[in-house]
């Protein structure tokens, strides 16, 4: 599965229980680069794409358990991926390049445990002055 | 327009104390409304901790799709009290950064210290922060902060706001209020409470605590010294004043020592002299240069 999270500066997703932030040019992306594939995720994350057409969501709390190989995933809410770790063919990270408060961090760091940078690229937000896409792999 | 209205919220006031570095709490009966400093643990080596549980506490009927901002009246030492706003996008700025260094916070000193991001242990930390309501030299707005304080405790806080509100076009009620042990000039800490109103994405209710690490201050007069642990020389006072010569570039947002070799090949067009206090040029989003280190 290709794995999508969003990180604040400091690795942050979350703070208290809530989404650090959202852009709907990152949403747009993501549509973009999931088209005619599956892409789950949970209730939560879904009212962001409520108007997604042309899409194949799939939704479910469970979801990192249910995706196949080949299906991306887009995780807000579940910071620990260390479990579903061997799972992963590609992680995807949409940065903010912005300081949020967090009291959950992603449990994997890349970069630092040795996967490879596939692609970088960089892309102005609608309420984001710049957002960094990262494509990692084994 | 903005509408701005003058706001009073009393905050209950007693004994002055002194408190050493980051450690605050202790038997102090300073509260603002149902907050009390004494629930407060000493500071730990995170900027914040969650108050009830992260839940504020906003009047029901200012749960309401029209923007205001408020900011309290100095109380009878000088000091900030409350700034309440609902903040929509029709309160955010429209235009860049004012000058902000003729208001004089309550405590305020013009101090430096090498163990400081930029130095200089105090800002003039705005309650409600400039990305959100577009207030400048407000000086019911201001207080005098620590870099660690605006830097790693408020901003975070604020850029949440910020982005949810030009993200989403909705408003967040969001109030700021400044904790002050008895008498003391310098806040403890600042209480810092937000609750979107069209939805449940932004909910959050913190104690920020102003201190920086390695460094004590007393907060009755804002004096500081490094911490024993720390090691660094004594503090430098800036000239009298705390204000420097410098050459800005309006372009690039960079300022420089006047015999900075970037000056030389500057252009006058965006060449700027200033004279004045260097944390004022950082406020207004002035970064120094690399090679002179200004």
């Amino acid at each position: 599965m290709h794995v999508i999270v969003c990180l604040d500066d400091r690795g942050g997703m979350l703070f208290h229980q809530r989404r650090q932030s959202r852009d709907r040019a990152v949403q747009s992306d993501i549509l973009q680069m999931c088209r005619g594939e599956v892409l789950w995720m949970n209730r939560y994350s879904q009212a962001l794409f409520s108007d997604a057409e042309g899409n194949a969501i799939r939704t479910a709390e469970d979801f990192l358990e249910q995706a196949g190989a080949g299906e991306y995933c887009f995780v807000e809410t579940c910071a620990s991926l260390r479990p579903y770790e061997k799972n992963i063919e590609h992680l995807i990270l949409y940065r903010w390049n912005r300081h949020y408060p967090s009291d959950a961090r992603l449990d994997l760091d890349p970069a630092a445990e040795g996967w490879r940078q596939i692609g970088c690229t960089e892309f102005p937000g609608h309420s984001h002055e710049r957002i960094t896409k990262e494509v990692y792999t084994r | 327009m903005k509408l701005i209205h003058t706001l009073f919220l009393p905050i209950l006031l007693t004994g002055s104390l002194l408190l050493s570095g980051c450690e605050t709490g202790g038997p102090a009966a300073t509260s603002a409304g149902s907050f009390h400093l004494s629930e407060v643990p000493p500071f730990s080596g995170e900027p914040y901790v969650v108050l009830n549980e992260n839940q504020p506490d906003f009047p029901e009927e200012d749960f309401t799709t029209n923007s205001f901002e408020s900011y309290g009246p100095l109380d009878e030492l000088g000091r900030c009290t409350t700034a309440y706003a609902n903040i929509g996008v029709d309160l955010m700025p429209t235009e860049e950064r004012g000058n902000i260094g003729q208001v004089k916070p309550t405590g305020w000193q013009t101090v430096k210290y090498d163990i400081v991001d930029g130095k200089y242990l105090y800002n003039r930390c705005h309650l409600i922060g400039f990305q959100l309501t577009g207030e400048n030299a407000n000086e019911q707005n201001l207080i005098t902060g620590t870099r660690y304080l605006n830097v790693e405790g408020m901003l975070p806080f604020e850029n949440l706001v910020a982005d949810y509100v030009k993200e989403t076009e909705h408003h967040v009620l969001y109030r700021v209020t400044p904790i002050y042990e008895g008498d003391n000039l310098v806040a403890s800490g600042v209480q810092m409470e937000a609750q979107s109103v069209e939805d449940d994405e932004v909910c959050y209710n913190v104690y920020v605590y102003n201190c920086q690490p390695g460094i004590e201050i007393d907060y009755a007069t804002g004096e500081s010294w490094l911490a024993e642990t720390a090691e660094e020389p004594s503090p430098t006072e800036n000239t009298a004043s705390g204000e420097e010569r410098y050459v800005l570039n309006t372009s690039s947002k960079k300022f420089h020592k006047p015999d900075c070799s970037g000056v030389q090949s500057m252009s006058e067009a965006n060449r700027q002299d200033y004279t004045g206090e260097r944390d004022a040029l950082l406020e207004q989003g002035y970064q120094p240069c690399g090679i002179c280190k200004p």
